[in-house]
């Protein structure tokens, strides 16, 4: 099978070889992505809860998104880079793993409905509407099961 | 702590149900509720390090999300207390867990440090960079949830799955 055989290269490449032989790079590189993934869902939260008019509300929608989005993305950036390292390091564990995939499908949607909440927090005038109200909720939904999912990765046998 | 009591912990049915069936979801729900304690915290501390959220006075940030903060640290209390009973001796003779308690009750003691004498004097400071003890609070506080969470993943790796 070629996800196999890619999984095979892919464990037997100089970084991933590094990384393996490296006792405390595992842990290490997941607590940086822990520590990215606390820092986005509490600026999440945020965003989510103001966005149905509760939070921060002393602080204009679009106020708050152009502080904490920008901060969002970082995380992002660092969640990828680190999550990558993990994939190149064990890549049977994830590459053949349908938790994973799920994960990134979350993902995907998460990342839609904050490209969404960017154009609603730039129009003017906000009013928490029932529509905003339930794209929060579901919003903060899809993070936790992001969050869920891949911590079931360690436990899913494929 | 003797041993027997600890092996009376881990034989009850509660700690055997963690233990056979529940472990992923009740570690699972301990990751997001530990997400919204440190997230939470992250902002206010560096809101007291006058780095983040200027605009807000630090009593309004802290009113507003500390609530979140305690209600969600009572989920992670209530899922790693269940986590600690499924395998008491083996958290109890693990030394990333031990480290781990200490360096949470080490949280705690700056906190209600904070809040009895620097956050006493905070409307002179509640909209301006906060004064040099309460910058010194945020950054042990920071440093502290960093080390509560590196040593939190450190657990898992010596006590195996």
């Amino acid at each position: 099978m070629k996800l196999l055989a890619f999984v095979h290269w892919l464990s037997s490449t100089p970084l991933s070889q590094l990384i393996q032989r490296t006792s405390w790079a595992i842990p290490g590189i997941q607590v940086v992505h822990i520590l990215s993934l606390a820092t986005l869902f509490a600026l999440v939260l945020n965003l989510a809860l103001r966005m149905a008019g509760r939070g921060l509300t002393a602080e204009p929608l679009r106020s708050l998104a152009a502080r904490f989005v920008p901060v969002v993305w970082a995380c992002l950036s660092v969640l990828l880079l680190t999550g990558s390292l993990l994939i190149i390091a064990e890549p049977e564990r994830t590459i053949t793993n349908q938790v994973f995939y799920l994960k990134m499908g979350l993902l995907l949607v998460a990342i839609v409905l904050l490209l969404w909440l960017i154009r609603a927090a730039r129009r003017e005038p906000e009013n928490p509407s029932r529509l905003k109200v339930a794209a929060a909720a579901v919003w903060m939904l899809i993070w936790t099961g992001i969050i869920i999912a891949g911590r079931y990765i360690a436990y899913y046998i494929a | 702590m003797s041993v027997d009591f600890l092996e009376w912990l881990q034989g009850t049915s509660v700690a055997v149900a963690v233990a056979e069936e529940w472990f992923p979801l009740v570690e699972s729900v301990h990751v997001v509720t530990m997400a919204i304690v440190a997230g939470t915290i992250f902002i206010v501390d560096t809101r007291l390090l006058g780095l983040t959220s200027t605009r807000l006075p630090f009593s309004y940030l802290s009113e507003r999300l500390l609530p979140w903060t305690w209600w969600a640290f009572a989920g992670s209390v209530l899922t790693g207390t269940l986590m600690f009973l499924s395998n008491a001796t083996g958290y109890y003779a693990n030394t990333p867990f031990r480290v781990k308690m200490v360096l949470l009750l080490l949280a705690g003691v700056n906190m209600l440090i904070f809040q009895k004498l620097t956050f006493r004097s905070v409307a002179a400071w509640d909209a301006i960079r906060p004064p040099a003890a309460a910058r010194l609070a945020g950054t042990l506080s920071l440093c502290l949830w960093c080390g509560v969470i590196g040593f939190g993943r450190w657990i898992g790796f010596l006590i195996g799955k």
